[in-house]
């Protein structure tokens, strides 16, 4: 039987991959906290474990606001420019 | 920029998901043990410390860049499907497919689906919306597919249409009410002249079950949002619970029953009488208010608000809107006494609110004192603090729908996502008529 298939395809997005650093040495890391519990205790706690192993890190922490909106523009544009590299978190 | 992704065993679908629609599928992740929430915190921190080294590794190993996408296809996909019984075989065949929500599918043959487009007035593969979180193209034909299967009539589409179009506005934020754990479906409250044309009903039972078109409507909503917006439930759909309304949610607003000078919600957006419109609400499911006593304004509402006050809901913690549909009985009691439409808005704003000893400690401290700092932080919190539960009186949304009783409903919502109205227009951007459906 000849059916129409119900599925839509999604609108083509790419996102080019940057470059990596080779090490976290004298890099800036960005901590997203996505305001789900208890994350800015893990990412707390990821800051020490980078300030202790990476002696001289940048480490900066943004705070989403709720994890059920995205994070703001500022705070995007914020890690844009004050981080090289970022951790982030999704769920619960 | 480079990035590493924490997340629990039980959200890797979607975040694969996620990174690959977002163009980044072999963006780095790192999965710690679910639970993480609501779990001692020595434990957690023992999971971040067991994936530190892999944090590290993933943050500075190099990435290749994934394959570009090639364009999204603007009309339904045609697929051959053997089947010695129709029945039997069909529905196990869309079940495995994973197209439907459980129930028997209308099959959506050429000739099914080529009527159905006919009932949108535009070309078949005129886009309607993008829908998340796959980000789904809907174009007319696809909307028709899910349409078809869904059991609607052709007369439905631009409803349908419609729904799709308010369920993509940002403030919806559709991506946030598909992929979240809360229990949230779309619901459709029509408004104008196409709700009795089309027998969307509004009286007696409106929320289901009954002969209507509520019920396919609705349904058709669950599905366009599973096949187009990718909404595969427990996969993608993350909802710990999920709720009844969504295989269907759909009501009219019972306008004939609206106490005189009261405002449609669709006037209330600033919608002619002779517009019909879709109202898309990011809803939980409905909770009913019984109040067969009060035969004051201000003994309704107290009922009503003291429904609406309860410390488990997202609107405490987000700031959209929420909805009170109330029955034609409690609304024309309260009109009796003088009331607006806006005054029960104003007065159920001031009294939905609830001490604050009525939340666990965990909550006043993470949620009310730091999450919500800006709500709080010149006020001196005590026991006697009440927390109300929407933080303005514009955002207690008032319809009036059902039939003979007392009982009205609170329906809370997502709270992260505010209720959209679309007026259902035609491709000229003529309003759709009740004598263009019969």
């Amino acid at each position: 039987m000849k059916l129409c298939s119900p599925e839509a395809q999604s609108l083509p997005l790419s996102v080019g991959a940057s470059a990596r650093p080779s090490s976290l040495q004298g890099v800036r890391v960005g901590l997203l906290d996505n305001a789900k519990a208890p994350v800015d205790k893990m990412m707390a706690h990821i800051d020490r474990r980078l300030k202790e192993r990476f002696p001289g890190i940048e480490t900066m922490l943004a705070s989403k606001v709720a994890a059920s909106t995205p994070a703001t523009t500022q705070m995007m544009q914020n890690l844009r420019q004050n981080c090289d590299v970022v951790i982030n978190a999704l769920g619960d | 920029m480079p990035s590493v992704l924490l997340i629990s065993t039980s959200f890797t679908g979607l975040a694969a998901n996620q990174a690959k629609v977002l163009g980044m599928p072999n963006l780095p992740c790192v999965v710690l043990p679910h639970p993480l929430g609501g779990t001692p915190l020595d434990s957690v921190l023992a999971k971040v410390d067991k994936a530190f080294d892999e944090i590290v590794a993933k943050l500075t190993t190099p990435l290749q860049a994934g394959a570009t996408a090639s364009a999204a296809r603007t009309t339904a996909e045609r697929v051959e499907i053997a089947c010695e019984d129709e029945y039997t075989d069909l529905q196990a065949e869309f079940l495995r497919r994973n197209w439907g929500d459980g129930l028997p599918l209308v099959p959506p043959t050429e000739e099914r689906v080529a009527a159905m487009v006919r009932g949108a007035g535009l070309a078949a593969d005129s886009q309607v919306a993008v829908l998340a979180p796959r980000m789904g193209v809907a174009t007319v034909e696809l909307i028709a597919v899910n349409a078809v299967m869904a059991g609607c009539r052709p007369q439905h589409m631009p409803i349908l249409m419609a729904a799709a179009q308010a369920m993509a506005e940002p403030q919806f934020n559709l991506y946030g009410c598909q992929a979240t754990t809360h229990p949230v479906g779309p619901l459709l409250i029509v408004n104008g002249p196409l709700a009795g044309a089309l027998n969307i009903h509004g009286g007696s039972g409106t929320f289901g079950p009954g002969p209507w078109a509520n019920g396919v409507i609705g349904r058709a909503i669950r599905l366009i949002l599973i096949n187009i917006g990718g909404a595969i439930p427990a996969e993608i759909d993350k909802a710990t619970m999920g709720h009844p309304g969504k295989f269907t949610y759909c009501i009219s607003e019972n306008e004939a029953a609206l106490p005189a000078g009261w405002p449609t919600l669709a006037e209330q957006r600033g919608f002619a009488s002779e517009v019909s419109t879709v109202t898309m609400v990011g809803a939980e499911s409905p909770h009913n208010i019984n109040d067969h006593e009060s035969t004051t304004a201000g003994g309704i509402v107290t009922m009503v608000a003291g429904t609406m006050a309860q410390c488990g809901q997202n609107n405490v913690y987000y700031n959209g809107d929420t909805l009170v549909v109330l029955s034609p009985e409690h609304a024309a009691t309260i009109a009796a006494d003088g009331w607006s439409k806006e005054d029960v808005q104003k007065a159920l704003y001031e009294e939905a609110r609830m001490p604050i000893t009525r939340f666990s400690r965990e909550n006043i401290e993470r949620r009310l004192m730091r999450r919500m700092a800006m709500r709080y932080k010149d006020r001196n919190i005590s026991p006697d603090t009440l927390v109300s539960v929407v933080q303005r009186w514009e955002d207690v949304v008032i319809v009036v729908a059902g039939g003979a009783g007392k009982h009205s409903m609170y329906v809370p919502t997502f709270g992260a996502t505010r209720s959209v109205t679309k007026p259902v227009l035609k491709a000229d951007g003529s309003p759709w008529a009740a004598a263009d459906v019969k």
